[in-house]
């Protein structure tokens, strides 16, 4: 009986429907993640262009060049094209960093202000649900959409409509170019990065801080802590940890931001104030299609892929629970000296 | 199969030899007896009626069509219908071809798109006979022979395109010499002017008036300043930049390269910036762009005396028509009354004309106040070339449509006429401007042709076409742009910044 019954179960084994089902994601993966994550990697050593020479003749796509296109943009080089190359990869990095740091700031700060008021208990706010839906929406929507919306907002036409109001009240004499100006059009994407980012980061900060065990806001009362008090011994500290995933996600979002500084020009030029890194690299495979130099793209990828995880190790960096640090070592250090007195107990005791 | 082909063979024979027919009452002779031989060469030896002896010697040397005939439909690669629909239309009517045996294909929604499109779909295997390229970057297409097939194949010499403006066999011939590229039209370009406005502040009364108060860019400026002076505000000569600059970009007096590819500046790079950084400076241009509907306003509350267009920018529901106001639009809806929508999801419109089939204006201030006049230097803007694709399987009917709108000046003025095109024949032109035979509500005097056959006479684009050009012509019109805006600040930083940009155009040298 027993024996039938072990023969039954080794003869069943459902591991192989497991491995059925959750096949067509590794595929997939393999395919479309994997493979070209790789294949990024080994183009950033080849060269440029279908059968010739962005600027060192005779390399194609199909040519190793090893590390010359590494070179090209981080250091430049003895020709036009090298210097150019190098010129606008760090312009377009500082765009990146300044369009990101500009819309992070702000973000953060408003969303944690609104998660802090829709979270608290004392706050009887009417209507919460419907603000939620309501500063969640821009996130929505498609980014196509809102570039085309804030062109005919603040476009440079005298026809938009911030133009015409001023125009109108006379604060202008005539329109101003607010989507080609360095300051404004860099203001107009950071402003549109927060306007469609903030409900989403408010609703994670508010997950956050309803994870906060709700005795300690209570007992907090209890003892007359008034609410500048609680958010800063209690809400802040505690939200660490989702403000780090936030910056970190952020962070990783903002270098590689594309669709709104792209689609935010009129005609064919690419405002190269608000021009990012993402814009770079797709810049380089694309617009010249029938010579594309995905050599350069690939090698910017790779080199976003560093900074990235440079900075975000350096996030972690910082944010690194110091307190659990500090008790590790001093547990290390207490169990040596354990150790060290029962190796002296011991000599003493022989 | 083989019986239906020869049959369609007979059929298609007959037809043209009829249109031949019809019009050998006509005064022009020389092209229509070509049309019936061409005919027998694919038909091998079907009746093909009178007109063949005067003929055979002329085509002793005419190529055979070497594509096939083996497709039953005529696909034709495009990214818009605005100008095939119409031709079908015409093709149809004028020959025995029936509608469905010609198809557009839909490539990408607008030039841009199809440049990128063609080479993709082509590298699958949908049917593809002809296809449309455009002028700023048919030589992509043309220098390839994986993508176009010279016209050879199609049964065409060079000989046959003796009647087209030079500068569309300029443009339609590849680095090899090879034509490759047949156009149907011309596109000449000219300044359109209010009429009402020049009057009231320049005191202009007819268009030869006008034309010498913009004969030249010195004059056009000296125009401009009085004009605001004596308007007592600030209102513009030209349009847009984006206008002045499709002026310009056809008056270069060389190359943008030298013969071993070496990008070259010269004086006309300083002079086109320095102008164009006056006339924006002084208000001379607008600050608008084009494209945009600001573009079509500034023609309505005096913002600008008037426009650069050229022969496409005049057809009713086009650009001039919108900066007059444009005309009352309506759904587009298919058989069953639903709205048509494109590939987007947009909705398609359509003009909504009167019972009695004229459009209604809406601004009926402005609406037919514009006229034309050559402007300060012969230019033209854009246009559209066929090319065959090596994979064509239509051979003769391919040869036929390509021949009714680029080789046959009968079929050709039916077109013009049709379509208010300005075709790429001289004779044909020459024939309506003095048949007075056109007729355009938009502009006061009712007809363009006669100015812009002119102007079409002026362009000349010998030994100035490279491959680079598209880019390079992109990369200096951003540089200048934003010289003019004052996002560089002088002429030889945007010099440096113009070079950084074109070197990166692969294989293209910059010192």
């Amino acid at each position: 009986m027993a024996t039938a019954a072990q023969r039954r179960i080794k003869s069943v084994s459902y591991a192989k429907y497991g491995y059925i089902f959750t096949a067509p994601f590794f595929i997939v993966y393999f395919i479309f993640m994997l493979y070209p994550l790789i294949q990024t990697f080994i183009l950033a050593f080849y060269g440029n262009g279908e059968s010739n020479k962005l600027h060192e003749a005779g390399t194609c796509i199909h040519n190793f060049v090893g590390t010359s296109n590494f070179r090209a943009i981080l250091l430049g080089g003895e020709d036009r094209a090298s210097r150019a190359i190098h010129k606008e990869f760090f312009h377009y990095f500082g765009n990146t960093l300044i369009i990101w740091i500009g819309n992070f700031i702000p973000q953060i700060c408003l969303s944690l202000l609104l998660a802090v008021w829709f979270t608290d208990l004392r706050v009887k706010m009417p209507g919460k649900g419907f603000f939620k839906v309501v500063m969640y929406m821009p996130n929505i929507i498609t980014a196509a959409s809102v570039a085309a919306l804030f062109m005919s907002l603040c476009g440079n036409s005298k026809y938009s409509v911030l133009n015409n109001f001023l125009l109108n009240h006379n604060y202008i004499d005539e329109a101003v170019q607010f989507a080609t100006n360095k300051w404004s059009s860099r203001i107009i994407v950071m402003f549109i990065q927060i306007w469609m980012w903030f409900g989403n980061t408010m609703i994670m900060l508010m997950s956050g801080i309803q994870g906060i065990n709700e005795s300690l806001f209570e007992a907090a009362e209890i003892d007359g802590a008034n609410s500048r008090q609680t958010f800063w011994r209690i809400t802040f500290p505690l939200l660490k940890t989702i403000m780090v995933y936030t910056l970190l996600t952020s962070m990783i979002g903002g270098l590689q931001m594309f669709d709104i500084p792209y689609m935010f020009h009129t005609g064919n030029i690419i405002n190269e104030h608000i021009a990012t890194v993402a814009i770079f690299i797709y810049d380089f495979f694309h617009k010249d299609y029938l010579h594309p130099s995905y050599g350069y793209s690939a090698a910017a990828s790779v080199v976003l892929f560093v900074i990235t995880a440079i900075l975000g190790a350096l996030v972690f960096y910082v944010q690194r629970d110091k307190d659990a640090i500090e008790l590790r070592k001093k547990r290390k250090a207490a169990r040596k000296e354990a150790q060290r007195k029962a190796a002296r107990g011991g000599g003493l005791g022989l | 199969m083989n019986k239906l082909k020869k049959s369609l063979a007979l059929i298609a024979t007959l037809a043209i030899a009829s249109t031949a027919l019809v019009a050998c009452g006509g005064s022009s002779s020389s092209d229509k007896p070509a049309d019936t031989t061409k005919a027998s060469d694919t038909t091998k030896g079907s009746e093909t009626g009178e007109g063949n002896t005067t003929t055979t010697a002329a085509n002793a040397e005419a190529p055979k069509i070497e594509f096939p005939d083996t497709g039953d439909k005529l696909s034709i690669l495009s990214w818009t219908g605005d100008d095939l629909n119409v031709m079908i239309d015409c093709f149809t009517k004028n020959t025995d071809y029936k509608t469905d045996q010609v198809v557009w294909v839909p490539v990408g929604t607008n030039g841009g798109e199809a440049r990128e499109k063609y080479a993709t779909y082509f590298a699958g295997d949908g049917d593809a006979d002809l296809l449309f390229l455009e002028a700023d970057w048919i030589l992509d297409y043309i220098d390839n022979d994986e993508y176009t097939a010279p016209l050879s194949k199609l049964g065409f010499t060079n000989d046959d395109f003796k009647g087209c403006y030079k500068y569309t066999v300029d443009i339609g011939t590849n680095q090899a010499g090879v034509l490759k590229g047949a156009t149907w039209q011309c596109t000449p370009g000219a300044y359109f002017y209010r009429t009402d406005m020049a009057e009231k502040y320049l005191g202009v009364k007819t268009q030869s008036e006008m034309q010498d108060k913009v004969k030249d860019w010195d004059t056009f400026t000296a125009t401009a300043k009085e004009l605001q002076e004596k308007a007592g505000k600030k209102i513009a000569m030209a349009d847009t930049l984006g206008g002045m600059w499709q002026v310009w970009q056809y008056n270069r007096s060389q190359a943008w390269t030298d013969k071993d590819d070496n990008l070259v500046i010269d004086d006309y790079c300083k002079k086109y910036a320095e102008l164009a950084k006056e006339y924006y400076d002084k208000g001379y241009v607008t600050k608008e762009d084009q494209w945009q509907n600001g573009w079509y306003q500034i023609g309505q509350d005096e913002s600008t005396l008037g426009y650069f267009f050229c022969t496409w920018c005049l057809g009713t529901g086009s650009m001039l028509s919108n900066a007059e106001g444009g005309v009352k639009m309506k759904d587009k809806l298919d058989e069953n009354g639903n709205p048509m929508k494109d590939e987007k999801g947009n909705k398609i419109q359509e003009i909504d004309f009167t019972e009695d089939g004229k459009v209604q204006p809406l601004n009926k201030d402005i609406w037919g106040k514009y006229d034309i006049c050559n402007g300060p230097s012969g230019w033209a803007w854009g246009g559209t070339w066929f090319a065959a694709s090596p994979k064509c399987d239509n051979g003769t009917l391919a040869h036929d449509f390509v021949k009714f709108f680029t080789v046959d000046p009968v079929t050709m003025e039916k077109y013009a006429l049709q379509k208010s095109e300005f075709v790429n024949s001289p004779t044909v032109m020459k024939k309506i401007v003095d048949d007075k035979s056109n007729h355009n509500e938009l502009l006061a005097s009712g007809d363009q042709f006669a100015i812009l056959y002119d102007a079409a006479s002026k362009i000349d684009m010998t030994g100035k076409i490279t491959k680079f050009d598209s880019q390079i012509k992109n990369e200096f019109n951003d540089a200048v742009t934003k010289f003019v805006k004052g996002d560089i600040k002088d002429y030889d930083a945007m010099i440096e910044q113009f070079k950084d940009k074109a070197s990166k155009i692969a294989g293209l040298h910059v010192d």
